[in-house]
This record gives C-alpha cells, structure tokens and sequence, in this order.
C-alpha cells in the first residue's frame, strides 16, 4: 500500500448511536390480500378460454338474430347446432367422416414411410442426399393440389388419386424437415453412438431419431397440415366434378343447394377434427417427448 | 494397504533410422472430375439433368402416350406456347396480384392480433382461443361460403387467402413473443421503451426466428390455397389465374399445357422460397446470429 493512498484516507467522523422505534403497522393497511373467488377463477386458463369462446358463441347469436341476417348467408349458432345433429342422423356424417379420415390416414401413413427410405437413403449415399435436397427444393412449393387434374387422369375419380396427392403433400415436408434435423445433430452424439457400435438402422432408431425429434415432429406437424387442407381441397374440386363421398363434399354439395347451416355443421365438424389432431395427438406427443426431454419449450 | 511392488529396471535402447515410409500417395490431389463432383450446385444441376434426360427417355423409348405423360420437349414447348399464345403470363400476374394483396393485408391484420395479444392477457387469450380453433380449418373450405358471402370475384378469393395467412402468422409472432427472454425484456424496459416502440425494437428483432417462421408458413398455406381455389373456380366458374390454367389445359386434354402450369408453379415456388425468403433469412437471423 503506497504513503499517498494511506494519507488521503479521511479519518472516520464518530456519528451517534441512534434506535429507531418499530413503525406502526396499522398505517400501511393491506399488504396481503387473499384473491377473490372471482379472481381465482379469472386466473384459470381454461375458464378463460371457454369464457372467451362462450363470447363468441353469444355475439354470433345476437348478431345473426338482431340484426335479422337471412340464414341462407348466415345461420344463427341454435340452427348450425340443430343442423350438426341433423347431419349425424340424415347425411350419413359418421361415414363422410370416416371416408376422409381413412383416405387421410393412408396417404399420412404411406408419406411418412417413403420419407423414412428417402432420408435413409440420403443419409448413407451422398447421390441421394443430393437427389432429396433437389426434389425436395422443386416439389416442396408445388401445391400438391395442382397435381390433382392430373392424378385424376392417370389414376381415375377414386380414393387412389387422393392417396396419391395426400402422399405428394406428406412426403416432401416431412422429408426436408427429417433431412435438416439429422444433418443438424452434433457431432458429439453421433460419436457417442459410433462408440457404443451403433451402425445403419440402430443408429439411426437411437441416435438420430431421438436427437432430431423436435425437427421431425414439426415436420409431421407441417406434413398434417398440408395433407389436411389439401384433402379438404381435393373434396370440394371432386365435388364439383364427380360424386365423391367425404366431409369437403358434404360442404361443397349443401353450399351448392344453398343450404348453408349445413355448410357450417360441416365446418365446425373440420374444426373439430382438426383441433382434436393437433392438440390431443401431436400435443400430447410433443409433451411426453421433447419437452419432457428439455429440447423445446 | 497392500506393499507396491518395486519398479523394474529396464535396460536404456536406443533404435536405429526406421526409414522413409513406404505407403505412396499420403496426399493426392484430386482430378478434376473430383474437384467438380464435390462442388453443391454441380451436383445438383447433375441430378436435374438426369431426372429430365429419364423422363425425356422414358417417354420416348416407352412410348408413353403424350395424352398420359407428355416428353420433357413438349412440355417446354407447351410452355413457349402458354406464354406466346395463351397469354400465360397474364395469368401469373392476376394469380400473383391477389396472392399478394391478401398476404399483406393478412401480415397487417396477425401484426395487429399479435399486438393486442401482447399488451394484454384477456386478449392473449382471445387470439390462443380464436388461432387454435380456425388455425386447423382448411382456408379452402371456407371458399364456398366466400362464394355466397362475395361472389365469384377476387373478394372470396382474398378472404379465403386472408384466412389462411393471418392465423399462422399471429399464432407464431405470439409464440415468439412470449419466448423473448426476460433479461431482454427488462432491458427494453430500462430503455424506456414502451408499447409500439417496445415492440418494434425489442420484442420483433428478438422474435424474429419465430415471425419468419410464421411468415413462411403463411406463404406456403396462401399458395396453396391460391392454387386450389383457382381450380375450383375453375371447375364452378370461368376464373383465371395459374390453377385454372392447368385446370382448364387439363379439361381440353392438353396434358403438355398442364404440365407448363406445373413448371411454372414449381418455378414461382422455388424462387419465392429459395431466393427470396432464403435471401431475408441471410440478411437477418442467419446475420444476426440467431439461426445458422
């Protein structure tokens, strides 16, 4: 310690000693207050929500019937709910639903296999990989549904040409999706896994998979959601060129005869597949696997 | 504690010259045909060419009628043709012009969602309740309804597209605002940034991986929906636009005109993915460090 800073050190001023007295509480008023009924309600997420939706439901019925809206452009909500339970006991909905939900789940399921063998094949051969990139980059912005004229032709009116344009739609962003996940697992994980002997098939099943999942599920997810708006799509042109069966039918056939409460079953029931597909199952399988494993938030 | 046993002693050695190596070639430099084979936009312009030449060969030398699976030559024909004769390029301008009029008017209105989302939880709500209930309606499936609401013209097909780009964006602009870390929120809030500023200037650029996402699928849903309404249109009534192109090539049986649309579909695709939004993303999160 140098002389000079020891000298412009200030000696301590001796202040007095004090005691403060405890402040009277009673001034501050309430500190804690315990919430509300109501307000614990309001903080319940799902009572929001269904408050909201509730909101909703209530100002569609009001609108539609103060202001005297004709029900053939707009339907008041008591006539699409009578019109749902209409749809299930006259059009046959059961077997609408189940045609296009079979149909999709084939497509889906034959999309994401072939996408299984292209990134296999991209990932063991460097042909392949460039054969996937140029496929994926030319075939992904194609609508699938363009190709559905020609599927119609090659294939004729039925459940084959959907197949086809649902694999179409599937198969490339699932596909491109896979393929960037696994390029993008670390080089660390993957030695661990040559360490451990994985080779081929294991490796990928245990290494790469489970590495890669948060990109690949989101792959699936996009997969769905063309698949599901292009099967939609695809109904609606079969319904104005053929007699297909089918929920874009049903809507495409009731708007034609101008009977729009049934339009609007045929959507809400759309929208509740819909949510059901990516909230209970792609949800669900998000949270038991990359967000228990701490990879997404 | 068991005794160590003593270090041996080894003798000291001392190893003659092991001399030169006799493996050849340690390094080799690559012949010519390697140094281009291990170029990326070589190779894939490779596979392009082979995947035509395949087609080209497979329906010549088997003999595929042109009404099934028209030649690559054709096909190119075809396309000389829809630009010089059938006016194809006004098509893509009226195909274009609206899908761009509904993208941003869509961007404005998910910005504007996503705004009030943010500042409030009520509204929070509102936009989590609305996006999950119609994010997974097809927008096509509302074009019927469009048809009796609008009629035929450009409106239902605006709507219909409007539809299918305001959800995905909001729904990701929110997501990517909700994930902004708090340390940079305080930041912002230090700054004293406040409602429209604090947006703009803290949550967007911290968000930005997210509202690209957003915007991409966004894109790739309107261009979808475009596509398919055109061909209903096309299939209702006398519309215009790319997908009725190929609707209508198709209805003539003029398979190579169809197969042109097709191109030219793949072709706006690819430049609207590839060059353009590539280009954003190099310019921004991939610059900024984000995203690799």
């Amino acid at each position: 310690m140098s002389a000079a800073l020891e000298r412009s050190r200030l000696e301590p001023v001796p202040r007095p000693e004090i005691e403060r007295a405890p402040l009277d509480a009673s001034r501050i008023g309430q500190i804690e207050r315990p919430l509300s009924a109501a307000e614990r309600l309001w903080n319940v997420q799902i009572v929001r929500n269904l408050s909201v939706l509730v909101m909703f439901v209530a100002a569609w019925e009001a609108y539609t019937r103060i202001a005297g809206v004709p029900a053939l452009l707009f339907p008041t909500f008591t006539d699409t709910c009578v019109a749902i339970v209409e749809a299930f006991d006259d059009h046959r909905m059961l077997s609408k639903i189940s045609f296009t939900l079979s149909s999709l789940l084939t497509g889906y399921a034959v999309g994401l296999l072939a996408a299984a063998v292209l990134v296999s094949l991209a990932s063991i051969w460097r042909v392949w990989a460039d054969i996937l990139t140029t496929a994926t980059a030319m075939f992904n912005p194609l609508p699938s549904i363009a190709l559905l004229p020609l599927a119609m032709l090659w294939f004729g009116l039925g459940t084959f040409s959907l197949v086809f344009i649902l694999i179409h739609a599937v198969l490339w962003a699932v596909a491109l999706n896979t393929y960037v996940g696994f390029q993008g697992v670390s080089q660390t994980q993957r030695m661990v896994g040559w360490n451990y002997g994985l080779r081929g098939v294991i490796f990928a099943v245990k290494i790469l998979i489970p590495a890669a999942l948060a990109t690949v599920l989101s792959g699936m997810k996009i997969g769905w959601a063309f698949a599901w708006r292009t099967l939609i799509g695809a109904e609606l042109i079969f319904g104005a060129t053929a007699r297909g069966g089918g929920l874009g039918w049903h809507i495409f056939e009731h708007s034609e005869l101008l009977n729009t409460s049934q339009v609007f079953a045929g959507l809400f029931i759309i929208i509740v597949i819909g949510v059901l597909v990516e909230y209970a199952i792609f949800r669900t399988l998000e949270l038991r696997t990359v967000r228990r494993w701490g990879m997404q938030r | 504690m068991a005794e160590r046993p003593a270090p041996l002693d080894r003798p000291e050695f001392e190893r003659a010259s092991v001399g030169k190596a006799s493996t050849a070639d340690v390094a080799r430099p690559l012949s010519m045909a390697e140094q281009l084979a291990n170029v990326d936009p070589v190779r894939k312009f490779t596979v392009l060419l082979g995947a035509i030449v395949v087609w080209e060969l497979y329906t010549r030398l088997a003999k595929v009628p042109p009404l099934i699976f028209p030649t690559f030559q054709d096909t190119v024909v075809a396309l000389w043709k829809g630009f010089t004769q059938y006016d194809l390029a006004s098509q893509i301008w009226a195909s274009m012009g609206i899908l761009m009029a509904g993208y941003a008017i869509g961007i404005v209105i998910g910005a504007a969602l996503s705004f009030i989302a943010v500042s409030s939880r009520f509204g929070s709500d509102v936009l989590g309740t609305l996006t999950s209930m119609l994010n997974p309606l097809p927008a096509v499936a509302l074009l019927p309804l469009a048809m009796i609401w609008f009629g035929l013209g450009a409106k239902s097909l605006v709507f219909v597209l409007l539809h299918s780009i305001v959800w995905p964006v909001a729904l990701n602009t929110h997501t990517g605002f909700m994930s902004v870390p708090e340390p940079l929120r305080m930041v912002g809030r230090n700054y004293g940034l406040r409602n429209i500023r604090y947006v703009a200037k803290l949550l967007v650029p911290a968000a930005f991986p997210s509202i690209l996402a957003g915007l991409k699928l966004g894109w790739a849903f309107a261009w979808r929906t475009l596509i398919a309404s055109e061909l209903i249109f096309g299939a209702a009534a006398e519309g215009g636009g790319l997908g009725w192109f190929i609707f209508a090539s198709r209805n003539e049986m003029d398979i190579p005109g169809a197969f042109a649309g097709l191109l030219t579909v793949i072709l706006i695709g690819f430049l609207v993915e590839n060059v353009i939004f590539r280009n954003v993303e190099q310019r921004t999160v991939v610059r900024w460090g984000m995203q690799s």
